[in-house]
C-alpha cells in the first residue's frame, strides 16, 4: 500500500460513501420518521390523490364514449400503456431487493425496502387489469364464415389451440399470484420491523402491528425461516415475474398487430421492466437520502453499485431494440417494412426517436461517467430519464397495437396513423400513475421505508478499520 | 410440572453467548433456550444448535400439484375437443407448455404461502416473554424452565453478565 493512501474522506470516495449507522438509535428514529408526515409530504400525497381522482374521471368519461366493446378496443390504448407501464416498473422492483438478498450484495440493504414496498401496487395492478378481461378481442374471428378471404379463423397468439380461460383467467391469475407473492415477500420482510415498532406504537396502527407482526420475537428459528422464505418466495417471484410480462406484452402488444411475430418483444419489453424498476427505486432513495433524513442510512456506495446494473441494462435494452430492428429490416417482408414504418420511422417516427433519446442516449451520456456514478445525483438523474422514454415505449408499443386496424388480417397490409392522447386518455395515463405513487406514499407511512433489520445485519459486519495511512471499509462475509 | 420462560438480557453479544455455554453446562437441553435479536446474526454466532426446516417441500409439491393439474387439464381439453390446428397432432407438448408453466407457479406460490403460515404457527395470539430493549441492540437469552429451576437459571444468566432478568408475570 502506498504512504500516500489516505482516508475515504480525503481520497477519490466521497466521505459517506459508506455510512456506518448507530443501530441502537435506529429503530426509534426510523419508526418516528415513519409516524410522521411533513407539509411536503401531505402536498405530495393531495397532489397525486388530485391525479388518481382525475385518472377515475377520464376512465369513466372514455367507457360512457366507448364503452367496454371487444371490437372497438383502439380507444382504449393509452389505457393499456398505462397499465402495461404501471405494471412493468412496480411488478419488476420487488425483485431488485430479491435478487441482490440472493446474491447477497451487501449495498443493497438500504435500497431493499424502498423496492419491497411496491408489492402494494401489485394490487392496483390486478385491479387496473380486470377492464382490460373486457377489451381485448376475441381470439376467434367472430367475423370468419363462408366465402371470406385473407382473414385468419383464430388470430395467431400464444394461446395455440386456445385452452380454458385462455387468455383472460391466466393473465389475471398471473398478475393475481404476483401480487399475492410480492406481498408475502412485504410481510415477511417488514415483520421484524412492524415487531419492533408495537411497543411504542398507539391505537390503530399498534393494532396492526400485533396483527401482522405479533408473533414475532427474533428467535433464531424465526430469524432461520425468514431467511429461508424469503429466498424460496424471491426465486418464484423471479419465475413468475417474468412469464406474466411475457403474457402481457404478447396479448395487449404483439398479438394485437396482424402478423407481428417476434421473439425480441418480450425479453425487451423484460429489459424495460428491470432497467426502469431500478431507476425508480434510486430515485425514491435520492429523495429519501436528500429531503428525507435519511442521509445516516443511505450512502452513495448503492447508488454507486447500483448505476453499474443501470449502465449495463440500458446498453442491453439498446441491443434488444437493435435485435428486433435488424432482423425486420433484413426480412423485407411486407409485414415487417410496414412494422418498422408503423412503429419506429414513421407514424411513431417522433415518439421513437423521443424514446431512444431518453432511454438509451441520455442515460448512457450520464452513467458513461464514473465519478457521476459515484453520486448520488447522477443515477437518479438518469433515472428521470428512463422513466420517460419507457413511457413513450409503452405509448408507441401499446397504443400503436391498439389500433393497427384489422387484428384478423394475414398481416399488416398498410401503415395506419399514429393515434394521439385526447383529454380522457392524458387523464387516464397521469391518474394511472397517480393511484400508484399515492398508494405507494401511503404505504411508506405504515411500513418502514428503510429495512431496519437489514440496515442492523449490514452494521454488524462492517466497520472502518485504518491500514498504513489509509482508513477502510471492512465488510465481514460470514457465508 | 409446566415449564415457564425466563429471559435474560444482555448488552454484550459475547455475554450471551457465555450465557448459552453456562446454561449447556448446567444440563438445559439445547431446546430449551433460545437467543432473542433485531438482526439474524451469523448461524453459530452464539453457540446455539443448529436450525433446520423443510420448508422447501411446500413449493416442491404445490409445483408438482400444478403442473399435474396443468398437464391434466390441457391434455383433457384437447381431447374433448379434438380440433387439427396446424397440422400438428391433437396432444402436442408446445400448445400445453404455457399453462403447464403457469400452473406449476400458481401450485408452488399457494403452497408455500400455505406452508409459510403453518411453519410460522399463526395465528398466535399468545403473548410471550420480550424486554424492548431488544429493539436497541440488547441479546435476549430466553429459557424455558420448571419453575423449581427458574433460580438455579436466574443465577447462570447473572454471572454470564445480564443485565437484567425477566420472569413472566
Amino acid at each position: 500500500m502506498s504512504s500516500h493512501s489516505s482516508s475515504h474522506s480525503e481520497s477519490q470516495y466521497p466521505a459517506d460513501m459508506w455510512v456506518l449507522p448507530n443501530a441502537q438509535r435506529m429503530s426509534w428514529d426510523v419508526g418516528g420518521k415513519t409516524r410522521s408526515i411533513p407539509s411536503l409530504y401531505k402536498l405530495v400525497l393531495i397532489a397525486t390523490g388530485v391525479l388518481a381522482v382525475l385518472g377515475v374521471v377520464g376512465f369513466f368519461m372514455r367507457l360512457s364514449a366507448d364503452g367496454f366493446s371487444a371490437n372497438g378496443h383502439g380507444p382504449w390504448g393509452y389505457y393499456a400503456s398505462a397499465f402495461a407501464y404501471v405494471f412493468l416498473i412496480t411488478g419488476a422492483a420487488p425483485l431488485v431487493s430479491v435478487a441482490f438478498r440472493i446474491t447477497k450484495s451487501h449495498w443493497r440493504r438500504s435500497i431493499s425496502r424502498i423496492a419491497e414496498l411496491f408489492a402494494v401496487v401489485g394490487v392496483l395492478n390486478v385491479i387496473l387489469y380486470i377492464p382490460l378481461i373486457f377489451i381485448l378481442p376475441s381470439i376467434n374471428n367472430p367475423n370468419f364464415g363462408a366465402g371470406v378471404h385473407g382473414e385468419l379463423v383464430i388470430r395467431r397468439t400464444i394461446w395455440m389451440e386456445v385452452p380454458f380461460g385462455a387468455p383472460h383467467l391466466w393473465n389475471f391469475l398471473g398478475l393475481l399470484a404476483l401480487a399475492v407473492t410480492s406481498l408475502a415477500i412485504l410481510w415477511m420482510s417488514a415483520t421484524p420491523d412492524m415487531a419492533e415498532a408495537r411497543s411504542s406504537a398507539t391505537g390503530l396502527r399498534k393494532l396492526k402491528y400485533n396483527l401482522l407482526s405479533g408473533h414475532w420475537y427474533g428467535t433464531g428459528r424465526q430469524w432461520n425461516r425468514q431467511k429461508a422464505n424469503l429466498a424460496i418466495l424471491g426465486a418464484l417471484y423471479f419465475m413468475t415475474l417474468i412469464f406474466v410480462q411475457f403474457l402481457i406484452v404478447s396479448d395487449y402488444a404483439m398479438s394485437l398487430i396482424a402478423g407481428w411475430k417476434d421473439s425480441i418483444l418480450p425479453p425487451l419489453y423484460t429489459v424495460t421492466g428491470f432497467q426502469s424498476a431500478l431507476s425508480l427505486i434510486l430515485i425514491i432513495a435520492f429523495v429519501m437520502r436528500r429531503w428525507g433524513g435519511y442521509r445516516e442510512y443511505i450512502g452513495i456506495s448503492p447508488f454507486w453499485a447500483a448505476s453499474k446494473i443501470q449502465l449495463g441494462l440500458t446498453l442491453l435494452w439498446t441491443y434488444h431494440l437493435f435485435a428486433f430492428f435488424i432482423t425486420f429490416w433484413y426480412g423485407r417482408l411486407e409485414v415487417e417494412q410496414n412494422l418498422l414504418r408503423y412503429l419506429l420511422f414513421e407514424s411513431y417516427g417522433p415518439i421513437f426517436w423521443a424514446n431512444l433519446l431518453f432511454i438509451f442516449f441520455i442515460p448512457f451520456f450520464i452513467l458513461m461517467w464514473n465519478p457521476i456514478r459515484k453520486s448520488d445525483w447522477g443515477p437518479a438523474l438518469a433515472g428521470v430519464s428512463i422513466l420517460v422514454g419507457s413511457l413513450l415505449f409503452h405509448i408507441r408499443m401499446f397504443v400503436g397495437a391498439f389500433n393497427a386496424g384489422d387484428i384478423y388480417d394475414l398481416g399488416l397490409s398498410s401503415v395506419p396513423p399514429a393515434v394521439f392522447p385526447d383529454i380522457w386518455d392524458v387523464f387516464m395515463v397521469i391518474g394511472i400513475i397517480g393511484l400508484a405513487a399515492f398508494l405507494y406514499l401511503v404505504a411508506a407511512k405504515v411500513i418502514p421505508i428503510l429495512s431496519i433489520w437489514e440496515v442492523k445485519e449490514g452494521a454488524l459486519y462492517q466497520s472502518k478499520r485504518r491500514l498504513f495511512h489509509g482508513e477502510y471499509m471492512v465488510l465481514a462475509k460470514p457465508e | 410440572m409446566a415449564k415457564r420462560p425466563i429471559l435474560g438480557l444482555f448488552n454484550d453479544a459475547n455475554a450471551a453467548a457465555d450465557a448459552g455455554d453456562g446454561l449447556k453446562s448446567a444440563g438445559v437441553s439445547e431446546k430449551d433456550y433460545d437467543f432473542l435479536t433485531d438482526a439474524p446474526y451469523p448461524e453459530g454466532a452464539f453457540g446455539e444448535r443448529e436450525e433446520k426446516h423443510r420448508l422447501y417441500i411446500y413449493p416442491f409439491v404445490g409445483a408438482v400439484l400444478g403442473l399435474t393439474s396443468a398437464l391434466l387439464l390441457t391434455t383433457m381439453s384437447q381431447m374433448a375437443y379434438p380440433l387439427v390446428t396446424g397440422g400438428k397432432p391433437i396432444i402436442s407438448l408446445p400448445p400445453m407448455a404455457v399453462i403447464s408453466y403457469e400452473g406449476t407457479m400458481l401450485g408452488a406460490i399457494l403452497f408455500t404461502v400455505l406452508g409459510i403460515i403453518f411453519e410460522s404457527r399463526l395465528p398466535n395470539l399468545k403473548k410471550g416473554l420480550y424486554d424492548t430493549r431488544i429493539t436497541e441492540g440488547y441479546i435476549g437469552v430466553l429459557v424455558n424452565a420448571e419453575e423449581t429451576q427458574h433460580d438455579r437459571v436466574a443465577d447462570v444468566l447473572n454471572q454470564a453478565g445480564a443485565v437484567d432478568v425477566k420472569r413472566q408475570s
